[in-house]
């Protein structure tokens, strides 16, 4: 499987248990009864005395894994983030507060299970785990970048991390080789002259994709992916926004909290008076099912012609 | 070392020290949990070295922190005195709930309850996979059995056959707004735990029934809840 080629999401994180299994011999997998979704059952399948499924019961997968950690292994726990939130206060009090070694890798984040509907879309969970004290927040853009993503927070990261992944709706944004990840940083991927797009996970590619298309209309907009939510790259996004009059964030989450939230801070803190447009989920609007990702992009006004409308009226 | 019998007692006297100085905070909880953690340190544990079997105790009822700090100090583990001058006093290793890097004899910080359990088969699962001998007793209250992740920790413990894991639940009958059975009802509690797959015993409150349940409460690959009711 060529990374670069896939949309998926969960067969890249699988892809990088596996390979991280055979170099790991700490590496234990904890999965609530999701793992057929999540792909963990590839590492299940390898390694199976090192692979837990829990049942589907989120708050016990979170204290498990960390007892694993207590007992000085290295847990990676999985489930839909909509539903890893519900052991959130066990994250919390335990995981977090005393700065354990988990890593809890959550996919069907966001707009992705477009099937499921609102239950499963997590619109909320940017949020809360960006709040924790000392729990890093890494959100890839594509298979790509999810596979260096897992394998450094997994093998060089000590301390609890929150990555979330998609499902298989990633547009392909880095080539083989092309993404090297860095706590804090983030990658520019398009510069333009007009304004900018901060965008997470994969409304990355949407934003490229919007970008696109307003370059056709003789607007340059550029696009940064923030792929590091926690550490953020604070005086990157300054330096980058500090260039435009305007700057604009796209999330698949509530623009409460999230990356817009984020950058916000950020930009308000600096006193440099940029103005800042948040896209995302807004208000008291939920997701809903939808027969493709895409269709589902459209409903919810975050597909990158609606983008690129948005962009626009802004600018003009 | 202290055997059982003697460690209850003196724990309890630390206790009754603690509240004649006004150091009384969720006195009661601590008061019913003296002869649990007398059991577990001064039995329970020791038996574990001379076998080669590593024991854990985890609290999971934090808010027992009293008994916990009266048995530091019985143990040695923290001087004298110092729990009634230093008890909530700010960043102080004796927080109201023990905390992992302040408080004596504390693996995983306390206080939010309903966790000790999940984490307790996460260490027994750890010890399994590392080829450590261990085995680990989880204190519970009573009360704290109204949290639903008592009950996943439990099926889970069953379904994956966790015999090195131990319950201990401190039914002193007891929670914050009345009693456990007006609140929320526990009972049949041993029934209970039993339809989840453990070996249940009840014992009266007093270290060496405890010791002793411990010692041979347990069948076969099952874990085991032992009940020590303090009121009945």
């Amino acid at each position: 499987m060529r990374l670069s080629n896939t949309s998926s999401y969960r067969l890249a994180y699988a892809k990088a248990l596996v390979d991280l299994g055979e170099r790991l011999e700490d590496l234990v997998v904890l999965d609530a009864d999701t793992s057929k979704s999540t792909m963990t059952i590839r590492f299940s399948e390898k390694f199976g005395e090192r692979y837990f499924n829990v049942g589907i019961s989120e708050q016990d997968l979170i204290g498990i894994a960390a007892g694993l950690a207590v007992g000085g292994l290295r847990p990676v726990a999985s489930a839909f983030a909509a539903f890893m939130m519900r052991g959130w206060e066990q994250i919390r009090s335990t995981i977090d507060r005393d700065g354990l070694n988990v890593k809890l890798v959550a996919t069907h984040s966001g707009l992705s299970p477009h099937v499921d509907g609102s239950s499963h879309q997590s619109l909320e969970d940017v949020s809360l785990m960006r709040s924790l004290g000392r729990t890093s927040v890494f959100v890839p853009a594509d298979a790509v970048s999810t596979y260096e993503v897992v394998v450094w927070s997994v093998e060089k990261h000590r301390g609890p991390a929150y990555i979330r992944l998609g499902r298989d709706n990633a547009r392909p944004v880095y080539g083989e080789g092309e993404f090297e990840f860095r706590p804090g940083g983030l990658s520019i991927l398009r510069d333009g002259r007009d304004s900018v797009i901060f965008a997470m996970g994969p409304m990355v590619g949407v934003a490229l994709e919007a970008a696109k298309l307003l370059k056709e209309e003789s607007l340059d907009v550029g696009v940064v992916d923030v792929y590091s939510i926690k550490p953020l790259g604070r005086s990157e996004v300054l330096r980058i926004a500090s260039g435009y009059d305007i700057a604009f964030t796209l999330e698949d989450h509530r623009v409460v909290g999230g990356l817009g939230s984020s950058i916000a801070e950020v930009l308000a803190e600096s006193g440099g008076g940029v103005r800042l447009v948040r896209m995302g989920v807004d208000g008291g609007r939920y997701g809903s099912s939808a027969r493709s990702f895409e269709e589902l992009l459209a409903f919810m006004g975050l597909d990158p012609a609606s983008i690129a409308k948005r962009v626009r009226g802004v600018l003009s | 070392m202290l055997d059982e019998h003697l460690l209850e007692r003196e724990i309890a006297r630390r206790l009754e020290r603690y509240k004649s100085k006004g150091v009384s905070w969720h006195f009661e909880s601590s008061k019913s949990l003296v002869p649990i953690l007398a059991a577990l340190y001064g039995s329970w544990v020791k038996d574990g070295l001379a076998r080669g079997v590593q024991r854990l105790v985890l609290l999971s009822k934090g808010h027992g922190s009293l008994a916990h700090y009266a048995l530091a100090e019985s143990l040695g583990v923290v001087d004298e005195g110092i729990v009634e001058r230093e008890f909530l006093s700010p960043g102080s290793p004796f927080q109201a709930h023990p905390e992992v890097g302040k408080s004596p004899l504390t693996m995983v910080s306390t206080g939010s309850l309903g966790q000790g359990l999940s984490i307790g088969a996460g260490l027994v699962l750890a010890a399994r996979l590392s080829g450590v001998r261990r085995e680990v007793a989880v204190v519970l209250g009573d009360g704290e059995l109204d949290e639903g992740q008592v009950w996943e920790a439990a099926s889970t413990a069953s379904s994956m056959g966790l015999g090195e894991l131990v319950a201990i639940i401190d039914r002193n009958g007891f929670q914050h707004t009345g009693p456990t059975e007006s609140v929320k009802a526990k009972e049949p509690l041993a029934d209970r735990w039993r339809s989840f797959g453990w070996t249940a015993v009840e014992v009266g409150p007093d270290a060496r029934s405890i010791a002793a349940a411990l010692r041979s409460g347990r069948v076969g690959g099952r874990p085991l809840a032992v009940i020590v009711r303090s009121s009945w």
